[in-house]
């Protein structure tokens, strides 16, 4: 016990000292913390963070990462709701990178500042997304980072024709026990995406889901569009997490499941993929995301938070850095984007899914209450 | 230092089990924790008891065959090998086993390879067979480690008594040996179905889906939806579990140690 007292408090030293001597050797810090995989901390890192210190010298860009899915964003969330509460006068978070969720609740609780009024690149972002998050009026408070979409991955040596809508998957799972695989709602979104998909294809009044005030009445109606989950669950295989899907993809155990588009394309790029798969937006949509770029209200630095926003929204960033590195989809809009990318590249990241497709079957997800309403309910009716 | 790290989180996060948002008294956490987890409650309870009972199976076995066994080579080789899944985390085993249980995994590869199953049975073990296994093969080493300690420090001369009598090496093993190390036995498998029973890794990523372990299920309340509620309640649930086996444990030595 004593000992490892002795280890704690000189650990703790030694990270103090490190605190402390950090700011020294440079002008401003820049913290950028971000939720998401390690790719977004890598992204960061490697990428953006020394392309603004050349740009603007005297400044250390630092990045962490806070962890992939929602969990990431709420443990921003609790850190700056935390410092509020206590009601510090600068917090330690200058760039925060965010989902939908959790962006939507820190405007409502005026933990994020207003600054992409003043910025550059907001003029390019004029997708519905850039304004709301799942319900919340985001508009001011956010620009999306990239965009990300799920589709159904498949092996064409399994199956030559894709199903192309909610509707013919579940006969074909019905015709081919166990070779349609999702990996649930705890062990990743492309799970959670692929259920309120599902959601929306049942419903009659589906677009209640997407906008609109939040109605707990819908409930019912929910339920009954879950109900015919619970079969299709019976001949299907349930994977583990996102990654577990793609390797089961890979390793030919399942012929189709659904799939980050990214993290698809990144895989494939990567060797760990077969190049023979390939992506299906089935009908009549699946759901995507943005990531957002926000600054919280007290950070130490906001005004080199805002311009390395606007670097990182400029459209050379987000063609060289978010659709050429990293497979995703343009946060800012993409003829802006699509100008700067020589057209392999472009056509690399819409070869199975074409933009029409992406505009008609790419929705958002459900809103804030009802999402937590279809989760529930999965684990009430489909689950248990 | 135990007071403040450990002491006052277990006390606060109990408390908060039995309230709400606002902070008010409730027991709507434990009513909505048993409707939509209780199926995933008695797996976990599952899992874990029958982890244990191979656990202690297994190492009895190891430490019978390292006290009694007679080929040295055998000997040497085991106790250099059994030790090895002890310096491996869990994660790490998890993400091993992903790759060997897996239907088109190393393991079923072999099998299919030596000819032993047709490459139409291979099936894959990632669902709560893959999280025994992980468990088993991971705590195995553990309860091992003590019980063979034990077992070497017995007086060999009740080995040799029974075995000039003409007794079997199993019958060695389970009627004089077990029942001298037994205390060393139940301790180690109390302490490893309380580390197996506070495992997430392991579930998470072998089988996240349905019924799985409530470690998974308070993750997915924190992450998913913000509810500390439920995960305590969830938590609170998990420490019964783990107490209820303390108490076995703390009889178990009240009456050893009455009857010295």
């Amino acid at each position: 016990m004593k000992l490892s007292t002795l280890f704690a408090g000189a650990a703790g030293l030694a990270l103090a000292a490190g605190l402390m001597a950090a700011p020294l050797k440079a002008d401003t810090v820049l913290n950028v913390v971000t939720a998401g995989d390690q790719n977004m901390v890598d992204y960061v890192n490697d990428y953006l963070g020394p392309k603004f210190e050349k740009e603007n010298p005297g400044v250390t860009v630092r990045a962490a990462g806070t962890g992939p899915g929602d969990a990431g964003s709420q443990k921003i969330y609790e850190k700056l709701s935390a410092q509020d509460k206590a009601s510090t006068a600068v917090w330690d978070i200058d760039v925060a990178v965010l989902h939908q969720k959790m962006a939507g609740q820190m405007a409502v609780e005026k933990l994020l500042s207003r600054y992409a009024d003043r910025t550059a690149s907001a003029k390019l972002a004029t997708r519905d997304t850039a304004r709301n998050a799942l319900g919340a009026d985001v508009a001011g408070y956010v620009l999306p980072m990239f965009h990300s979409q799920i589709a159904l991955a498949y092996n064409p040596d399994l199956l030559k024709t894709p199903p192309r809508t909610y509707a013919e998957l579940a006969e074909w799972v019905k015709a081919n026990p166990k070779a349609f695989g999702y990996n649930g709602i705890k062990g990743g979104m492309s799970g959670v995406g692929f259920v309120t998909g599902w959601v929306s294809a049942n419903m009659d009044d589906a677009a209640r889901l997407e906008q609109g005030a939040y109605d707990a009445g819908l409930k019912p109606a929910i339920d009954k569009a879950l109900s015919g989950l619970k079969d299709f669950n019976r001949n299907v295989t349930l994977t583990p997490g996102n990654a577990g899907t793609l390797d089961m993809l890979n390793r030919g155990e399942i012929a189709m499941g659904p799939v980050w588009v990214d993290m698809f394309y990144t895989w494939q790029a990567d060797g760990r993929l077969g190049p023979n798969l390939k992506l299906q937006l089935i009908g009549p949509g699946m759901p995507g995301q943005p990531m957002y770029y926000a600054v919280p209200a007290k950070a130490a630095n906001p005004e080199a938070a805002r311009k390395f926003i606007e670097m990182a929204t400029s459209p050379e960033v987000q063609a060289e850095g978010i659709v050429k590195r990293f497979n995703w989809y343009p946060g800012i809009d993409a003829q802006h984007v699509q100008a700067k990318l020589d057209q392999k590249t472009w056509a690399r990241l819409f070869t199975d899914v074409t933009p029409d497709e992406l505009a008609a079957k790419g929705k958002p997800f459900p809103l804030t209450g009802y999402f937590s309403d279809i989760m529930e309910a999965y684990e009430r009716t489909v689950a248990n | 230092m135990v007071a403040l790290f450990f002491l006052y989180p277990l006390g606060y996060s109990a408390v908060s089990a039995f309230q709400d948002r606002g902070g008010a008294w409730t027991l709507a956490n434990f009513a909505k924790a048993f409707e939509l987890y209780r199926m995933d409650i008695l797996f976990t309870l599952a899992i874990v008891l029958l982890s244990s009972l191979l656990v202690a199976l297994l190492s009895v076995a190891i430490g019978g065959y390292l006290t009694l066994g007679g080929n040295r080579v055998a000997v040497t080789l085991l106790r250099w090998l059994y030790r090895w899944p002890l310096f491996i985390p869990f994660i790490v085993a998890s993400q091993m086993m992903r790759s060997f249980l897996a239907k088109n995994g190393l393991m079923n590869n072999a099998l299919i390879g030596a000819g032993i199953i047709e490459p139409l049975q291979a099936a894959s073990l990632l669902d709560w067979r893959g999280v025994v296994v992980t468990f088993v093969w991971k705590q195995t080493p553990f309860v091992a480690l003590m019980v063979a300690g034990a077992m070497a420090s017995l007086d060999r001369s009740t080995i040799e008594a029974a075995r000039d009598l003409g007794a079997g090496r199993l019958r060695i093993l389970a009627e004089i040996v077990v029942p001298q190390v037994r205390p060393t036995l139940v301790v180690g498998l109390i302490l490893s179905f309380v580390t197996m029973l506070s495992v997430m890794s392991v579930p998470m990523m072998i089988n996240p889906n349905s019924p799985t372990m409530i470690t998974v299920d308070m993750a997915y309340r924190i992450n998913a939806h913000g509810d500390y509620g439920v995960a305590n309640a969830l938590g609170f649930v998990s420490y019964a579990m783990a107490g209820l086996v303390g108490w076995i444990y703390l009889r178990h030595g009240v009456r050893q140690g009455g009857g010295r």
